[in-house]
């Protein structure tokens, strides 16, 4: 048995034309007994970033904490809100803290960032949990079912999808590669962001 | 305790849907360079009035550095009070926390203590919303309407005069814009004096919603509220 | 075997612990009170080491109690809750990590709404409509999934429970047989006779 598939689930971003989305499921276990359908492992951290923590659940809860914790003490001293690539260092360095008793978690980053001209572009990142930075320009995976959701997000993503589009192939990957996967399920959260609003919308899954 | 005497004006008058805090500024000058106030940040020009916490704002008399150590720490205690409980502090709580700290420096020899006194308008869910006051012996005490800074003890008996029970946020801040006009050395309230923000509940959200006013915004407030100052051309042409 | 169950109803929350305090295969004990009131309307059942047990939740207990001297108010069941896996997940990463599952059962005075807290030892915390720890946790959650109704009545959320004790007594191998009750709901937390 390994600690990171103790609690289950899984987390998924992906990249769309001037917007982005990320996904999980919203399972809870204790190994195979399943504890709670509604357990949320994506957190906004600002209006355009999430951050998906899957992993060992206990780390989930204070990681998030201490993120936000970080996170405020930036937007507050610094007066402005966090750039998805200066969180993504965040995130990087506050897991390489513990370089030698780590947090369970390999966390999922989703947002937009601001470019020179004023535009924004679609920024993923996904890291280990150790903190190392992976940059992606398709779509990163996370948690018990990232082989499978790697298999079917291969097969269905492509270049430019719009909103719309991309929540449904984020939904699509997600839910059929979850059901691939004992440990992850129970429903499904997608969120996309765009460039004025974010639309969260939850899905129904198998539950079993 | 001098220096909060002759600090600028900070007023707060607690409605029942709101906190307004409004403050006098001294600094000013056509060469300050206020450009970091027009954009950016939390609006407010940084020198009287600050976000404390999503749910409190404060308004700060006194030693400018000193404040600003203050306002630090009250930023800390805040989240860490997030950290620890998973809730934004309650007020009073923030305004305990800071006076724990002032009082420490009334007690013990060799360091002089926090030349500052603030105001802390709030919201919570136990006792909804809420207006203290913290002086630098790390005394502190709620209130309906109050005043720290300059010319505090004229503020405080046009406010004992014109306060009412029940008041509402948009009359709270009629009656800080002019309560303020009357105490201000100047004679004409403008955005280069003055510092504004209002705490209200977000009607959606029902969360607390703290608003610090630009200074566009605080020159529109004024024009609305009839106090804003004539400009001396059209007063000019007009005679 | 120790089993811990709580369920949600209309406005309140019953939390049942069974009542052995056993070592190995001996019962030494029969009458143990394993729901503590924390405060005027927080419960919280707790199972797991002995010793780690007693020392955990006393801990808790003087803590939230510490809490209501110094603020006049007590912490509400959110931010007990939040405090108490704080502990319990710092406490995992520690040289001897307390074994101590929970169950906290609260009634939020402000917002007027009952919450339940599902808390393991490692500093796992959900909230839940119902929720178990132990071997009857297997049989009951099933048997809840079915049967729970969030907008139940007191007597029916008990008659529900009452079902889930007698599957656990009839099916568990181990099973132990007298279960202490506590509700709590807008008028505290009391015990209820079953």
């Amino acid at each position: 048995m390994s600690i990171m598939e103790y609690n289950g689930g899984s987390v998924i971003a992906m990249v769309g034309k001037d917007c982005v989305a990320i996904a999980s499921d919203l399972r809870l276990g204790n190994q195979a007994l399943g504890i709670s359908s509604n357990f949320q492992k994506i957190f906004p951290v600002t209006d355009r970033i999430y951050v998906g923590l899957p992993g060992l659940a206990t780390d989930v809860t204070t990681l998030r904490e201490r993120f936000r914790y970080r996170v405020n003490m930036y937007t507050i001293k610094e007066e402005r809100e966090i750039e998805p690539e200066t969180f993504a260092h965040l995130v990087s360095s506050t897991l390489y803290e513990h370089r030698f008793g780590p947090y369970f978690i390999e966390p999922v980053m989703a947002g937009l960032s601001k470019t020179p001209s004023g535009g924004l572009k679609p920024f993923i990142a996904a890291t280990d949990l150790i903190g190392c930075l992976n940059f992606a320009k398709d779509f990163v995976v996370a948690g018990t079912a990232s082989s499978k959701l790697y298999g079917v997000a291969e097969g269905l993503w492509e270049p430019g999808l719009e909103p719309e589009d991309l929540f449904e192939t984020i939904s699509q990957t997600i839910l059929n590669a979850v059901d691939r996967d004992a440990y992850s399920g129970w429903g499904c959260i997608v969120h996309v962001i765009t460039k004025d609003k974010v639309v969260s919308r939850t899905l129904k899954g198998r539950m079993d | 305790m001098e220096a909060i005497s002759r600090a600028g004006t900070v007023l707060g008058v607690l409605a029942k849907d709101g906190v307004v805090l409004a403050a006098e500024k001294k600094v000013t000058g056509k060469l300050l360079d206020l450009s970091g106030a027009k954009e950016g940040g939390y609006g407010g020009s940084g020198e009287k009035i600050y976000l404390l916490n999503s749910n409190i704002i404060g308004g700060v008399a006194g030693i400018t550095s000193d404040a600003n150590s203050l306002v630090n720490y009250a930023r800390s205690a805040a989240q860490r009070h997030l950290l620890t409980y998973n809730e934004d502090i309650p007020v009073e709580l923030l305004a305990q926390r800071l006076c724990d700290m002032k009082q420490g420096y009334t007690q013990y020899g060799g360091l002089r203590p926090f030349g500052v006194s603030l105001l802390y308008a709030g919201y919570d869910p136990h006792y909804q919303f809420q207006l203290y006051h913290s002086d630098p012996s790390g005394n502190y005490s709620g209130w309906k309407a109050t005043c720290i800074g300059a010319n505090n003890g004229t503020a405080q008996s046009l406010l004992k005069q014109e306060y009412k029970d029940d008041l509402e946020v948009k009359d709270a801040i009629g009656l800080v814009l002019r309560t303020m006009s009357k105490t201000m050395d100047s004679t004409t309230l403008g955005s280069e004096k003055l510092e504004f923000a209002v705490l209200t509940l977000d009607p959606t959200t029902k969360e607390p919603k703290a608003k610090i006013y630009r200074p566009a915004e605080i020159d529109a407030l004024l024009e609305s509220e009839g106090l804003a100052k004539k400009d001396e051309d059209t007063a000019k042409r007009s005679a | 075997m120790e089993n811990l169950f709580a369920i949600t109803g209309k406005g309140y929350v019953i939390v049942a612990a069974d009542t052995t305090s056993a070592r190995s295969i001996v019962k030494m004990k029969v009458d143990e009170d394993k729901i503590k009131v924390l405060s005027p309307h927080l419960l919280m059942a707790y199972s797991g080491e002995p010793g780690d047990t007693i020392q955990f939740s006393e801990y808790v207990e003087r803590n939230i109690r510490l809490f209501q001297i110094r603020n006049t108010y007590p912490l509400g069941p959110s931010a007990a809750a939040s405090w108490i896996r704080r502990s319990l997940a710092e406490s995992l990463r520690s040289r001897k990590p307390y074994a101590v599952n929970l169950l906290l059962g609260g009634y939020d005075t402000n917002k007027h709404e009952p919450h339940l807290f599902w808390v393991d030892y490692l500093g796992t915390m959900t909230e839940v409509p119902f929720a178990a720890h132990g071997y009857g946790s297997y049989f009951v959650l099933s048997l809840l999934d079915r049967y729970h109704n969030p907008e139940a009545s007191l007597e029916e959320g008990l008659a529900t429970l009452k079902r889930c004790i007698a599957e656990v007594t009839k099916r568990v191998v181990v099973s132990p047989g007298q279960y202490k009750v506590k509700v709590v709901d807008k008028d505290g937390a009391r015990e209820i006779e079953i």
